[in-house]
């Protein structure tokens, strides 16, 4: 077994820092689109909107059954070679439109799941005494299901920032993409890989903290 | 909510989309990944590949931007019209020259079979037969094994990158890659490997380009700007600094 060297790992420490904000804004943009385009498709599909409920059902099972890696390649070398103009869309943006799409499938059934949830026997009094389908929506049903997502939510949230690591195939150089070109040029791996694992981790560990203060607030009313 | 929404990607896409390089800027694509050809230290982009290509883009005039993605990236880019050319020791092949238009070569090189250090049972390519080899992903190198007589004795696995760490550690038997760079890593990296045999197949690397008007007008530039480093000594002057050896000469 070699020595680790010490050194070159507290040397890279600065540089891979520096890929981290893009990391960060990768995952925190998609998520911010996903979350709003999940609560859409979810609301879509619990009150079966006709028309958008057919389209929410194949664009869910499409993004939910291929790959993130084969949307991403789709979205940056396929759709320019069918259509020249969406060259625009640089590698980011198109990581972005990724990341939004794929995880937003999943989310919308997540919640789904959590409105579906919550008791028929509230809804049946909400419209009784004469709510809105809005009101109902927004005063009964997505605190109430806001609170059961929260967990699953997170969850994603901690795989979107692992799947940006994907973005270096479109020419991204995010934490992953800067870890694997300073490896290959000092064939030092396991120094590398082990300061951007650590990286990752830390990042996510602060996530989770924060996912136990929220709940808790969220749980304020059912606590005693 | 919907138009919302739809704003929302539109700016998000204006805000994320880089300003178009100028006309008079060369786009080129490279891994980084590729010792000693192109390849980061401390965040710095180095390399064979990266010296010559200053010098061609200097010679031309023109600002060069370099691209750097996963090889298997690279020729998709280049297809998209994303980058102008690819710096990746990219050899001629006759698909590749259907799709492509190359400059004239830079590099002349060879295949090379590498095993761990001590493994006596491969001493060249014929000895592959019933063995595991590692080739990077979408490089020429897996086509040539495809072709030889006897491939389907042959396991080839492909690998996005580290294929040198796997023979290092006995994953695979051998693996496949060019000569100069194969014999570059056994010299400067703490990996205990050794050459198997001789090269077993000539190689010429060159600069790819679409065939668009830009694309043309691109490789006649580099096609003079390479004759000029060629014949003023620039471009074995900086073969020699990294190799000790020419190789842009066949």
């Amino acid at each position: 077994m070699g020595a680790l060297d010490v050194d070159y790992m507290l040397g890279l420490v600065p540089v891979l820092l520096s890929y981290l904000p893009l990391t960060l804004q990768l995952a925190s943009l998609g998520m911010v689109l996903a979350l709003i385009l999940a609560c859409l498709f979810a609301v879509i599909r619990v009150q079966r909107i006709p028309v958008l409920n057919q389209f929410t059902v194949v664009f869910i099972s499409f993004f939910r059954g291929t790959p993130l890696l084969v949307q991403l390649f789709l979205f940056y070398y396929g759709l320019p070679q069918l259509f020249s103009a969406l060259t625009v869309i640089d590698g980011i943006t198109a990581t972005i439109m990724g990341l939004t799409m794929h995880f937003s499938a999943y989310m919308a059934e997540s919640i789904r799941a959590a409105i579906v949830g919550v008791d028929r026997s509230q809804t049946e009094a909400a419209l009784s005494i004469g709510m809105t389908n809005s009101q109902l929506m927004r005063r009964i049903i997505l605190p109430q299901a806001t609170r059961v997502a929260l967990p699953t939510l997170m969850n994603y949230f901690i795989d979107m920032i692992k799947a940006t690591s994907l973005a270096f195939t479109l020419g991204v150089t995010e934490l992953m993409g800067a870890t694997q070109k300073e490896a290959s040029g000092s064939f030092l791996y396991f120094e590398a890989f082990i300061v951007a694992a650590i990286m990752y981790w830390i990042v996510v560990e602060m996530l989770s903290w924060l996912q136990g203060n929220l709940e808790t607030r969220l749980n304020k009313a059912y606590s005693r | 909510m919907k138009t919302l929404l739809v704003s929302a990607l539109v700016i998000l896409s204006l805000a994320t989309t880089s300003v178009h390089a100028q006309d008079d800027t060369i786009r080129v694509g490279m891994s980084g990944q590729y010792f000693p050809f192109t390849f980061v230290e401390q965040d710095t982009l180095k390399g064979f590949e990266v010296d010559v290509m200053n010098a061609v883009a200097q010679e031309m005039g023109r600002e060069v931007e370099y691209q750097t993605a996963a090889f298997s990236g690279l020729f998709g880019m280049l297809g998209a019209g994303r980058i102008d050319t690819v710096a990746n020791q990219i050899t001629i092949t006759e698909e590749r020259q259907q799709a492509y238009l190359f400059s004239e070569p830079y590099v002349y090189d060879g295949a090379q079979v590498v095993t761990k250090a001590g493994n006596d049972d491969i001493n060249g390519v014929e000895d592959l037969k019933g063995k595991t080899v590692a080739v990077n992903l979408g490089s020429n190198f897996e086509a040539l094994l495809r072709d030889l007589p006897y491939a389907d004795e042959i396991d080839i696995k492909t690998y996005e990158s580290n294929i040198e760490r796997d023979t290092a550690l006995g994953r695979v038997d051998a693996f496949v890659m060019d000569r100069v760079s194969a014999s570059q890593i056994i010299k400067e990296k703490p990996l205990p490997l050794a050459l198997a045999g001789p090269t077993f197949s000539q190689i010429t690397n060159a600069y790819p380009f679409k065939d668009t008007e830009r694309g043309r007008a691109l490789r006649d530039e580099v096609n003079a700007a390479l004759k000029t480093l060629r014949d003023n000594g620039t471009l074995k002057a900086i073969s020699e600094e990294w190799f000790g050896t020419d190789i842009t000469a066949p």
